[in-house]
């Protein structure tokens, strides 16, 4: 005999209730795939040298005496003021380190998603869109500020421990500031930067590409036009002199290029909003017929 | 009876492409077939009480909640997509709880979620496999783990058949049925006929983006006024049997079957002739042997409604 079914009975009796972190879900699946990746591993490691070389050399600057033989006159160099700090953040090695690690990790954030259709599952859970930009964000946020932020507050604690004082910090008790400035606007910026990118395509490889031809060719452009214009000013094509220029002016140094910083931050600002409207438009939850 | 999800004048196009054209529809517990042809607009439909599109005109509400920009809503719905939907390099296990992770659940409270789902799915022993290596059948029962694993009251599943063997569809048929025995409601879109007649005989037929009907099928059918009913009535003497009804004037059309045995009626009024019928067989001693409708299917109706 049939069952005999009560139609308006309803079973489901969980809570609408909004989860605090709608995000962290992607975010959490992200870093770990990223992990999963047994090359990445190597690059990651390897990207914390200069931070180790930067530590060394904090180390060495407190040791003068004792390290006088191998140092021979270079001592110089290893003057502990904001300019070392601005050194670390703002070096070719550093910043290509980052191109590196999130050329790895984050390519595919977006990309993947549109490969797989993973967008029609994400959008029929309880998360927007803007959850969705959130916790992709959230991954390069993690990988670019455990590159920057961390170390350069772990070389500040050093710098006290080693000095055994609080005087380096009294004597520019601003540096953490600029230390966690710079390093929410590179964050933001490659955030925005990468995210954008991975929205092109749905290749992985091909968003990689993108993201160092972009990066490197925009430095080559640079290049090419200071060296028939002779103007400073071509240091605007280049996204490393940009946030170059940015890091020097937040930790007060000299610029490096003879154009006033804040058009640097413009064009990098600039960036980022067209970034976050190709990124509106892009990310729909369904593939759209033509 | 509320309905459980109500469209309203609901309208979707992309470009120039009409995906739905002011469908008006409601969905009641229990299981309902969407049927049509491949770019008919059932997925289109489905990604519209999914929150996954916005409607260009009209509504789409779940319980009375409008659907669009109101995602605490899909907390009671479970969708599987058409295609397949997986990051290939994690396991099913991570599949799934990696989706439950949406909902705020505890993690104890995933891990008992998920191996329940994997166990309604039987994928409970190649759970700790990468999606890679999964079978076909075993993508779609993972596809269909995901949609129910948070318990929800509404599942929509979009061509949950297809890639199946015809062992995995009756298992899934039959779970599909349980859902419905629990009082959910189960919205099923197929393009194969035969699957949506084995889930169940409330169907709405979709086709260019409009809907064509919608009921069951013996009631879709007597909507089709243009089209007679077709009847076979196989028998130890048809022409004898076909000379008691020449004079009835509410049969269109009489043929015989190849097979010589059988006499093809076609009729507006099936309920007249079957009264005829047993008069005919009580009177003139014929023997009947089988009665059926040919046309009585889901095939048919489609065919009539389309044009084809």
């Amino acid at each position: 005999m049939a069952t005999i079914r009560e139609k308006g009975y309803s079973h489901w009796d969980g809570k609408l209730t909004e989860r605090r972190f709608p995000w962290w879900p992607i975010t959490r699946t992200g870093i770990l795939l990223a992990f999963r990746k047994k090359r990445f591993k190597f690059v990651f490691a390897g990207s914390f040298v200069p931070a180790v070389v930067f530590l060394v050399g904090l180390y060495i600057s407190e040791r003068l005496e004792d390290f006088k033989a191998f140092l021979q006159g270079s001592d110089r160099l290893l003057n502990i003021d904001p300019n070392y700090f601005k050194t670390y953040f703002t070096n070719d090695s550093l910043l290509f380190l980052i191109v590196l690690v999130l050329g790895f990790a984050a390519a595919g954030l977006i990309a993947d998603d549109l490969k797989h259709n993973s967008l029609q599952l994400y959008f029929s859970r309880p998360l927007r869109k803007k959850d969705y930009l959130l916790g992709k964000m959230s991954v390069i946020f993690f990988f670019v500020l455990i590159l920057t932020a961390v170390p350069g507050l772990v070389l500040l604690i050093f710098k006290l421990i080693f000095v055994g004082s609080f005087k380096f910090f009294l004597d520019y008790p601003w540096l953490p500031l600029s230390i966690l400035g710079y390093s929410a606007l590179l964050t933001v910026f490659f955030a925005f930067y990468v995210l954008f990118l991975s929205s092109l395509s749905k290749n992985t490889r091909y968003v990689t590409i993108l993201v160092f031809m972009i990066y490197i060719f925009s430095d080559i452009l640079f290049g090419i036009l200071s060296g028939i214009f002779h103007e400073p000013a071509m240091a605007l094509f280049s996204i490393k002199a940009n946030l170059q220029q940015a890091g020097a002016f937040l930790f007060g140094q000299k610029l490096p290029f003879a154009v006033p910083a804040g058009w640097s931050f413009l064009i990098l600002a600039g960036i980022c909003v067209l970034s976050a409207a190709v990124l509106n438009r892009k990310i729909r939850s369904v593939e759209v017929i033509k | 009876m509320t309905a459980v999800i109500a469209a309203t004048h609901l309208s979707k196009w992309y470009g120039n492409v009409l995906g739905l054209n002011d469908v008006t529809l409601e969905i009641e517990a229990g299981i309902t077939g969407l049927l049509g042809p491949n770019g008919a607009g059932k997925s289109t439909f489905m990604k519209l009480i999914t929150g996954q599109m916005k409607p260009n005109i009209g509504t789409v509400t779940v319980r009375g909640r409008k659907v669009w920009n109101n995602p605490m809503i899909f907390a009671g719905i479970g969708f599987c997509p058409e295609h397949d939907v997986f990051y290939e390099d994690v396991t099913g296990w991570e599949f799934v709880t990696g989706l439950l992770r949406f909902y705020g659940y505890s993690g104890s409270d995933i891990k008992e979620r998920a191996a329940r789902a994997l166990d309604i799915v039987e994928l409970t022993k190649d759970k700790d496999r990468l999606i890679r290596g999964y079978s076909r059948g075993m993508r779609q029962r993972v596809k269909f783990a995901q949609a129910i694993a948070h318990d929800p009251e509404i599942i929509v599943l979009d061509e949950p058949l297809s890639g199946l063997d015809p062992l995995g569809k009756r298992k899934l048929i039959k779970l599909i049925k349980a859902f419905r025995d629990e009082g959910r409601t189960v919205l099923v879109s197929s393009h194969v006929l035969p699957e949506i007649e084995a889930l169940t005989s409330r169907i709405v037929l979709v086709h260019q983006g409009k809907i064509l009907a919608q009921g069951d099928i013996p009631y879709i059918r007597e909507l089709i006024e243009a089209h007679p009913h077709m009847i076979s009535v196989r028998s130890s003497d048809p022409r004898a049997l076909a000379a008691r009804f020449v004079g009835d004037r509410s049969i269109q059309k009489m043929s015989f079957a190849p097979d010589g045995r059988t006499l093809v009626v076609e009729t507006h009024k099936r309920d007249d002739f079957f009264g005829r019928l047993t008069g005919a067989v009580l009177e003139g001693g014929i023997e009947v042997e089988e009665i059926s409708s040919p046309d009585d299917n889901l095939q048919a109706v489609f065919e009539y409604l389309v044009g084809k």
